[in-house]
């Protein structure tokens, strides 16, 4: 093994999964690829599993953080150094995975975070979101932290991030800049690097209709927490099931 | 009613009337209903015997106001309420919230034990189904 594990959670997206495989097998990144199928009822698992994946399969749907964080925990399991993720409709482009990679392996920063909006490509998108980009860019600011794409799921981390994400604080649903505040606040480099992303669909998914305005909410909350919380304390993870 | 009644002396009118022998009988009844139902509700396995503390202090509370009305009309009398019934209106509120708060603070918590779980459980099959393809190669239907 290369130490290094590329987490993808997938939920339902059998039609578009096979192709972001494809990607992630042309781009020639030497790493295990898992695929965390959250409790999809389609052939979302047979998909990656055909493509060779490892597959992680929850028994129900358990949103798309604790889809990442299993990923996480398989990888602390497996002794991985760096681990990267990147989300199954497509979005993230795969041919970027090596950027961010070997930028926490070369030790520029714990975590990168992938930026659509440092200058790669031109990624557009609606006013509302716009203002909702500016809005968490602001709190994450005053918090001591600045990132130019808080809602990018596009990363890469090395193991002490993963062993503070593997802990019970980390959220089911939207780890957004909460989770990235959290980790500044435990001693670690969050930096960025540009990346070139298409629209996809975890976007419309996470922040349309009245979902928008419950992740608004639960984003100041958990970020206004995130910020005055002590560091995690250190807790006995990733026991060898 | 006389129209020169000042409001304070409408609310002394208020805490002066008796209390009728019928609520303090329902507030019996109702306390002994309560803890009769929790005991039928334990005996048939519904409702596990750690979740009956607070119920069954809820029929004690009942209980006691039924047999010491006068506590509630000196609590009615300390706060400024008008009515011995609004009190208990008001602190039935008090009470519905926060048992509410009780059951989302365990309701949280046992949604993190049920993430871990379903976690643990994908670990734990891609291990086996490692271990299995290991030892008798991949299985028939991939």
């Amino acid at each position: 093994m290369s130490g290094r594990v590329l987490v993808i959670p997938a939920y339902e997206e059998e039609a578009r999964l096979g192709a972001v495989l494809e990607g992630v097998a042309r781009a020639g990144l030497d790493c295990e690829v898992v695929v965390v199928d959250d409790g999809s009822r389609d052939a979302t698992s047979a998909v990656a599993a055909r493509a060779g994946a490892c597959v992680l399969r929850h028994p129900f749907n358990l949103g798309y953080g604790a889809a990442l964080q299993t990923g996480y925990k398989y990888a602390l399991l497996r002794g991985a150094r760096t681990v990267a993720q990147m989300d199954a409709d497509g979005q993230h482009d795969p041919a970027e995975l090596a950027a961010l990679v070997l930028a926490v392996e070369r030790g520029e920063a714990d975590l990168v975070v992938g930026s659509r909006f440092l200058g790669r490509g031109a990624y557009r998108m609606g006013a509302l979101r716009t203002l909702g980009r500016r809005l968490f860019q602001g709190i994450a600011r005053l918090a001591g932290l600045a990132i130019s794409d808080p809602t990018s799921g596009f990363q890469a981390m090395n193991r002490r991030v993963l062993e503070i994400y593997a802990r019970d604080f980390f959220p089911t649903d939207y780890p957004d800049v909460d989770v990235l505040l959290a980790a500044q606040r435990n001693g670690l480099r969050v930096e960025e690097r540009p990346v070139r992303m298409h629209e996809g669909s975890r976007a419309s998914t996470l922040h349309g209709g009245l979902r928008s305005v419950y992740y608004v909410y639960k984003m100041l909350l958990s970020t206004w927490t995130a910020a005055r919380r002590r560091a995690e304390a250190p807790a006995a993870e990733a026991r060898r099931p | 009613m006389n129209p020169t009644l000042t409001p304070e002396q409408l609310r002394a009118i208020f805490l002066a009337a008796s209390d009728p022998g019928a609520a303090r009988a329902l507030a019996l009844a109702s306390s002994l209903s309560l803890a009769a139902a929790v005991l039928w509700l334990v005996r048939r396995r519904s409702l596990r015997e750690e979740y009956t503390p607070i119920w069954m202090g809820v029929a004690a509370a009942l209980l006691l106001v039924s047999l010491r009305l006068d506590w509630i009309h000196a609590l009615t009398r300390a706060t400024g309420a008008w009515t011995s019934s609004s009190m208990i209106f008001f602190l039935g509120e008090v009470f519905l919230v926060a048992i509410c708060l009780n059951y989302a603070v365990r309701l949280s918590r046992a949604n993190v034990q049920i993430k871990n779980l379903a976690q643990e459980q994908a670990l734990l099959r891609a291990r086996l189904d490692r271990v299995e393809t290991a030892a008798h190669g991949p299985p028939l239907d991939a």
